[in-house]
């Protein structure tokens, strides 16, 4: 006997029975879904213990926006002191605002001088000791050293003896 | 507190541990960490401008050295001791990092070991040149370190 494919096959309305019944079956195991904490709870020790070890109490400074520090193996701690910053675009900063572009400042560096000489104000009436002529220098790798050393002496000029160069640390 | 059946009133061996603080606490700390975790670790490379009298007086029977740039791939050493040329060395390479490589095997076996005698270098001067980048003399100034050759200080052109 051939079966005729309409008696065999299930029609509309038995296709949407089962499919609700599939639908109720699924929401049954859906109810039962738990979280394996087991594992969640071992992958937020290792990510505690992880973060712990690099967990950093030293201060930190703003690297300037468009300055490439160059890469050093000996880095030591950075201090808090005031950050003057050479761009690779050729502008200088002083705590992140703009003094000028840094071939006019290292020929007529008075505006520099001018503002070093009120950090060293402010650093006279907020502390006892003496001057300690530290400041941060951030330079973008590719600009030339001689560019560098210019500022430098800016700095030195200003009692700004202790320079320290922000360099990434490659351990 | 629970009492199993058969055993009296006996406490329970197993320790509960409360999970939901458990995990409230691992999850605060998580977010804490990975917001104050620092990913790029900044250093400093200290240089010590030192003034005419401060130079001077520490110059006493010591060994000093400059490293003058001569290109980016050539540098000329010169050893002094109370101010005067002792030794004069030129550290060549293909490429910078040839130079480099050169410096440190110069400054380990010619340098420090002067004459073949240990000595140690009080301060170094680095005289930049135009067409050597900044990142290249960190770079040198690095090997120093590495040397253990710590008061560094950079040639301005305002004589310091």
């Amino acid at each position: 006997m051939i079966l005729n494919q309409s008696m065999v096959a299930a029609d509309a309305f038995e296709k949407h029975l089962i499919n609700r019944k599939r639908k109720k079956n699924w929401a049954v195991k859906a109810a039962g879904f738990t979280l394996m904490l087991t594992s969640m709870v071992d992958m937020f020790s290792m990510l505690v213990v992880f973060l712990l070890q690099t967990f950093s109490s030293s201060p930190e400074i703003l690297v300037t926006k468009g300055v490439e520090l160059p890469n050093s193996i000996t880095p030591s701690q950075v201090k808090e002191a005031p950050v003057i910053a050479l761009s690779r675009d050729g502008n200088l900063y002083l705590d992140q605002k703009l003094v000028g572009e840094t071939k006019v400042v290292s020929k007529k560096p008075d505006m520099l001088l001018k503002k070093l000489n009120i950090i060293k104000k402010e650093w006279a009436s907020s502390h006892t000791t003496p001057f300690t002529g530290e400041i941060n220098l951030q330079a973008d790798k590719e600009i030339k050293s001689t560019t560098v050393a210019l500022v430098m002496g800016i700095l030195t000029s200003s009692q700004f003896q202790s320079i320290e160069l922000a360099v990434v640390g490659q351990r | 507190m629970r009492h199993k059946t058969g055993l009296g009133t006996k406490k329970e061996l197993d320790a509960q541990l409360n999970l939901t603080p458990f995990i409230d606490l691992l999850s605060t700390c998580v977010c804490f960490l990975l917001i104050t975790a620092v990913w790029i670790e900044i250093g400093t490379v200290e240089v010590k401008q030192s003034h005419g009298t401060e130079a001077a007086a520490e110059k006493k029977d010591s060994f000093d050295l400059d490293l003058v740039f001569q290109s980016p791939t050539q540098l000329r050493l010169n050893l002094k001791k109370n101010g005067k040329r002792v030794q004069k060395i030129d550290v060549k390479g293909e490429d910078f990092n040839g130079m480099l490589a050169s410096l440190q095997t110069n400054i380990a076996t010619k340098v420090l070991n002067f004459k073949n005698k240990p000595i140690e270098i009080a301060t170094a001067t680095v005289t930049p040149r135009s067409t050597v980048d900044y990142g290249n003399l960190i770079s040198t100034m690095d090997v120093l370190r590495k040397n253990q050759i710590i008061n560094i200080g950079i040639l301005t052109a305002r004589g310091n």
